[in-house]
């Protein structure tokens, strides 16, 4: 319903349009960038002024994808051609593509460290969520003693800035043999993310009212079962708001990862940065590897966007 | 089905006696109403029976075996929320299914059962909404079409109409004393309104700060109320209440010239100071003066078409009466009231009646 408006009110409501397009721009440049620089050939990566029109090309991708190294002489015709096209987009950049003795493609270290990513941060997430989600419903159901402090406690756990405790939690980890594990950042992220996740979805479940619980009680379900049957579905909003927040932290964290890990469960993001190098870095594969970092979050916030726009005005309105 | 029995249940909330030494049986088949102001403890009470309050001292017999131990979901008592608390995730129908699921009914059964119910309570054709999409009124009939389905020991209800308007209240209240009448169930049944309370009670449970005021037909507890509470709490516009010198033969109230003639046989039998409790309908307002009749001055006059609530000013006391439609043309006329002394209440000073009437 639109309400009626003054001139005054239609001037505002403009202005606010015009402010918020020129945020959201600010916001989007970067990104913007990034693309581009991904779909770049190398030598127009870092033109001055920037290249905005270019033929985009695929090249960058496969050079993060695989070990390469620089050619020393252009190579033949029939090799060119025997090759597949995206190992010609390699060779058109001044580079080959690294093959075994039986010719197989060398992996570069980028697909292995995505994985990790991605394991790391799914496990985390559905532990931190999950945990959180029924501590969470301990808190806001049950009288429990001390419920202020405790909660306070919970959340303390989050005050410190990780790079004061990265240390002491690496000589820990070296004597327990968790460094450089996947278990290892599981536990730590899902901890990191448990005290957000609390105190969260104590915000969801207050919200649903006690007598939901009660009607299935004297339906005649255990409580077990009301939590399960009722409040869970009830709570799916906050649930999907607090995974997105959970995994955005777990997928972006740097300095437990960079310090924690350096190889067999290292993620991408003290991956991507190692890639600049020494030398002439190739700002194309860095970029390419930022894209597609980006990726998996803007996929799982966008199919949980409705709960999330949901989630986020919840509780904002009483009913 | 099946009887309930309270036997001197205590419920502490902290500090804060909020049921206090409770015995009551209700009937099988016995639909009884709990009646008091909100925070009674008459909400708390049901809530216990149910099993979702536990109780501090006391027993709770449900067909004569004590569940005060027993767990809300293993009692078998239906319970219709103030909220209707339907679960806003599922269909009417699945509403419905709810408490059949929960005993592992079969689907054929439950299918079976679900529509019956559906059709007593006529919204067989709301089965597929969900609660969101339906009006109070049909959020209130699947309500009790849950309570209902799986044939429950007893039906509590916490002021299931309260939050309805007030035409489809009267609408609501008719049929759920029809369902009453057809189902049988034994039913408990709170609010704070008194005219739901007389429309639908067997028998109506006056509460007053965790204690039972009385216990009685909806006519006993408009005719004989045992105390000051229920006398106001029951009956509208509520009972005139004031202060009054007993002479012979005659009932005066304070600072008035004259006073109500009694019979002497109810006089003699007073203290000289008492408070009289009078309801509205019992005081006759005439415009000229008539034997028995004291003057009073008009105050104010409510015309609710039916009837005239009129309030008078005799002496200091200011009292209500009710009269036919138009009678009293408007504040500051001169008029005489009559009392009926067969509907004269007397209490003693601590608010008990004296039940002493003619």
């Amino acid at each position: 319903m639109a309400a009626v408006r003054t001139k005054g009110e239609m001037l505002r409501h403009r202005l606010s349009i015009i402010s918020l397009l020129v945020i959201l721009a600010l916001f989007l440049a970067p990104i913007f960038w990034i693309t581009a620089t991904a779909f770049k050939p190398r030598n127009l990566a870092t033109t001055v002024p920037p290249t905005v029109f270019f033929q985009p090309e695929f090249s960058p991708f496969v050079k993060l994808m695989t070990k390469r190294s620089q050619l020393r002489s252009a190579p033949t015709a029939e090799v060119y051609n025997a090759a597949p096209w995206w190992e010609q987009t390699v060779f058109d950049g001044g580079e080959k593509v690294v093959r075994s003795g039986k010719g197989e493609v060398q992996l570069s270290g980028f697909p292995s460290r995505f994985l990790n990513s991605l394991i790391i941060a799914i496990t985390s997430t559905v532990l931190a969520v999950g945990m959180g989600t029924i501590t969470a419903y301990g808190f806001s159901r049950f009288k429990v003693a001390g419920e202020d402090d405790w909660l306070f406690f919970i959340l303390s756990t989050r005050m410190l800035p990780p790079v004061v405790v990265a240390i002491p939690m690496f000589l820990m980890y070296r004597v327990v043999g968790l460094n450089d594990t996947h278990l290892g950042l599981i536990i730590l992220y899902t901890a990191f993310n448990l005290s957000f996740s609390v105190w969260l979805m104590k915000g969801f479940i207050d919200e649903i009212p006690k007598e939901y619980e009660d009607a299935a009680l004297v339906d005649g379900y255990t409580r077990m079962q009301a939590f399960f049957r009722i409040v869970l579905p009830e709570a799916a909003t906050g649930i999907a708001a607090t995974a997105v927040f959970c995994f955005i932290t777990a997928w972006n964290e740097y300095a437990f990862a960079l310090i924690m890990t350096n190889k067999r469960a290292q993620t991408a993001p003290p991956f991507i940065p190692s890639q600049v190098g020494s030398g002439l870095p190739d700002w194309t594969v860095i970029a390419a590897g930022t894209f597609l970092f980006l990726v998996p979050v803007a996929i799982f916030t966008f199919l949980l966007r409705n709960h999330l726009l949901r989630g986020m005005s919840f509780g904002a309105i009483r009913k | 089905m099946t009887q309930i029995e309270l036997r001197n249940v205590n419920k502490f909330f902290g500090a804060v006696q909020v049921i206090k030494d409770v015995s009551l049986t209700v009937n099988d088949r016995e639909f009884v109403v709990f009646l008091g102001q909100s925070g009674c403890g008459k909400t708390t009470t049901l809530r216990a029976i149910a099993g979702l309050e536990t109780v501090d001292s006391g027993e709770i017999l449900v067909g004569g075996v004590p569940v005060q131990d027993t767990r809300a979901e293993d009692r078998d008592i239906a319970f219709v929320f103030q909220s209707f608390a339907l679960y806003p995730h599922l269909t009417v129908y699945e509403n419905m299914a709810f408490p059949l699921r929960a005993v592992g009914t079969p689907k054929a059964e439950v299918d079976v059962t679900v529509r019956r119910v559906a059709g007593v309570l006529q919204i067989s054709g709301l089965l597929k909404r969900r609660p969101s999409a339906l009006s109070g009124g049909d959020l209130q009939r699947v309500a009790i079409g849950r309570a209902l389905v799986r044939n429950p020991k007893a039906m509590l209800m916490d002021e299931p109409i309260g939050s309805l308007d007030a035409k489809l209240r009267e609408e609501m209240r008719v049929e759920l004393k029809r369902l009453h009448v057809e189902q049988g169930s034994t039913t408990i049944y709170v609010t704070h309104d008194q005219i739901e309370a007389m429309a639908l009670a067997d028998r109506i449970v006056v509460m007053h700060a965790g204690v039972l005021q009385q216990v009685g037909t909806p006519e006993e507890i408009y005719t004989n109320p045992v105390n000051l509470f229920v006398a106001q709490f029951v009956g509208s516009p509520v009972m005139n209440v004031c202060d009054v010198v007993v002479g012979d033969g005659v009932v005066t109230l304070a600072g008035a010239a004259e006073g109500f003639a009694m019979p002497q046989a109810l006089t003699q039998q007073l203290q000289a100071k008492v408070t009289l409790g009078i309801r509205p309908e019992a005081l006759e307002v005439v415009l000229e003066p008539s034997a028995g009749a004291i003057g009073a001055e008009v105050h104010l006059v409510e015309s609710l078409g039916s009837h005239d609530i009129v309030d008078l000013r005799i002496g200091q006391a200011l009292v209500r009466a009710r009269t036919r439609a138009g009678l009293v043309s408007g504040p500051g006329l001169r008029v005489y009231v009559k009392a009926d002394a067969s509907r004269a209440h007397f209490f003693d000073e601590a608010g008990q009646s004296l039940g002493i009437r003619v």
